[in-house]
């Protein structure tokens, strides 16, 4: 395996070696766009050995947008967000976004990260309040929540105008492309509420959870009531059993029944999950400004899905 | 109310473990009302240390013991505890603190500290406060959110809410779920829309 050293001076250039999907345009000039956009998502190993993981990023960076690197996702301890977006961007990738929850870190080391971040190139972040430790590998450690995601938004906010939580001045602030979480149900009044108070700091995009349901989502859309550019998740379903469960048990996702039954009477559970995650991102282009596939597990499919979805050709 | 859960027995024992003269100290306030300190649980602690062959000395019941004076103070209520050599709490963290404040032997407590909470009926209620020192629990009419979302979310649900449930344990609600219910039946869901600024934590 090859790895890059980290040069000791990082000039601002060097943080964009990679290109992506042909261009020399960032994430956030594409935002600006009337692109629609297309974004992934990588899981930082458990352990010191990043080769797979900077595979699964090389099977989908010439077609992607940006890639998000998750934060020790479902509180299950990983490699920092922080460290795999540096390596990434080492290994020809340059539009990381580096996913920051409050869970692990106080007001200091979350700003101290974020500055790190911004010296190592790191030109996106996606800010969220993260899985409580209790339902990952260590649920007996200390939840840290000292602020929450609206909280730290504004204290990125600062940081971007160069003072630091308490006021005072940096030398050299952060540039981010920001974006935040949302659960897309245009029922549920106090997430849209709370959208709202992430959305009054500036915020670059809007990235959801899963969406299976157009009509809810559509509902959500004209709710949000904002210029903000929204992209949808996605979630490729694999099983019967996995659109249960995730219908069941995960906040903010919801099947419709429809979806159950086609996944239940396929033969080829894998092949129409694949084939109504295509659908839905067919739908989904005249609703919003892109779409986040967040298959579980490595992108083994993402490319076919998007070449079925017409967004690829 | 300090909500308090006693410890198992075997997890007491270490403790007095040599001991010649134990003594016990309830709390007749919090933990009387938990049956975690009361007379009736001292009286069946001291019973069982003594069946188990662990010489107890004595007992008393101060009115709070995280309320205690002074040592004459205990000695007064049983002035046997003169000739302790160790001292058992049965009440919360703050209680053992003070009895070993005022005694120059081995303190311990025999409950673990669970919340600040209340008694709806008999019920206790656990973690309704947690003490911040900065309470604002009016903008949420009384239910506050520091202290009873496990994430401490001061500006609305996380996206770990669902059917009104919390992420870390389907028995609970979600105490955003709780304040949406209240602030509608009293039609103050606008008051929910300012920004809740982090807490201080300066000691």
């Amino acid at each position: 395996m090859a790895i890059k050293v980290i040069p000791k001076i990082i000039s601002k250039n060097a943080s964009h070696p990679g290109e992506n999907m042909g261009s020399k345009s960032t994430f956030k000039d594409k935002l600006n766009s009337p692109q629609f956009l297309v974004t992934g998502e990588v899981s930082p190993p458990k352990g010191t050995d990043f080769l797979s993981a900077i595979e699964n990023m090389k099977s989908i960076q010439g077609f992607v947008d940006a890639i998000n690197v998750t934060d020790n996702q479902c509180a299950t301890l990983h490699m920092s967000s922080l460290a795999f977006a540096r390596l990434m961007i080492e290994n020809g990738y340059s539009d990381p976004v580096m996913q920051l929850t409050c869970r692990d870190r106080n007001r200091i080391g979350l700003q101290a990260d974020l500055l790190g971040a911004a010296a190592l190139g790191i030109p996106n972040i996606l800010v969220m309040s993260g899985d409580h430790p209790k339902c990952g590998d260590h649920p007996t450690a200390k939840p840290v929540y000292d602020l929450d995601s609206v909280q730290l938004l504004k204290t990125v906010n600062h940081l971007k105008k160069g003072y630091d939580f308490s006021g005072n001045s940096l030398s050299g602030a952060p540039e981010f492309c920001v974006g935040v979480v949302s659960n897309a149900d245009p029922n549920e009044r106090l997430q849209l509420m709370k959208l709202e108070k992430k959305l009054s700091f500036g915020v670059d995009f809007i990235q959801t959870q899963a969406v299976f349901d157009i009509d809810k989502f559509k509902e959500f859309v004209e709710k949000a009531d904002t210029d903000v550019p929204i992209i949808a998740g996605i979630i490729p379903i694999r099983s019967a059993q996995m659109a249960r469960y995730m219908d069941n048990n995960i906040p903010g996702i919801s099947i419709p029944d429809e979806i159950h039954e086609r996944i239940q009477s396929s033969d080829d559970a894998v092949a129409e999950g694949m084939a109504i995650a295509a659908e839905l991102i067919e739908q989904l282009k005249p609703v919003c400004r892109g779409i986040h596939m967040m298959p579980v597990g490595a992108h083994t499919y993402t490319e076919k899905i998007l070449k079925k979805a017409r967004v690829l050709e | 109310m300090i909500i308090t859960k006693a410890k198992p027995f075997d997890e007491i024992l270490p403790f007095i473990e040599g001991r010649k003269n134990i003594f016990i100290v309830g709390c007749n306030v919090c933990a009387a009302k938990m049956k975690t300190g009361g007379e009736p649980e001292v009286i069946e602690l001291a019973d069982r240390l003594t069946e188990s062959g662990y010489p107890v000395l004595g007992w008393a019941m101060p009115t709070a013991a995280c309320s205690v004076r002074s040592f004459d103070h205990l000695a007064a209520k049983n002035e046997k505890i003169k000739d302790a050599d160790c001292i058992l709490v049965m009440g919360c963290g703050s209680g053992t603190s003070v009895v070993s404040s005022v005694t120059n032997v081995p303190v311990t407590g025999t409950n673990e500290t669970v919340s600040l909470g209340g008694c709806l009926g008999l019920n206790p209620s656990e973690h309704l406060c947690i003490m911040c020192g900065e309470c604002n629990i009016g903008d949420f009419s009384g239910i506050c959110p520091n202290a009873r979302c496990p994430k401490s979310q001061m500006n609305g649900p996380c996206g770990g809410s669902k059917n009104g449930k919390c992420e870390v344990s389907k028995d609970n609600d979600c105490v955003w779920y709780l304040i949406e219910k209240k602030m509608d039946e009293i039609h103050m869901i606008p008051t929910l829309q300012d920004i809740q600024m982090p807490k201080n934590h300066r000691v």
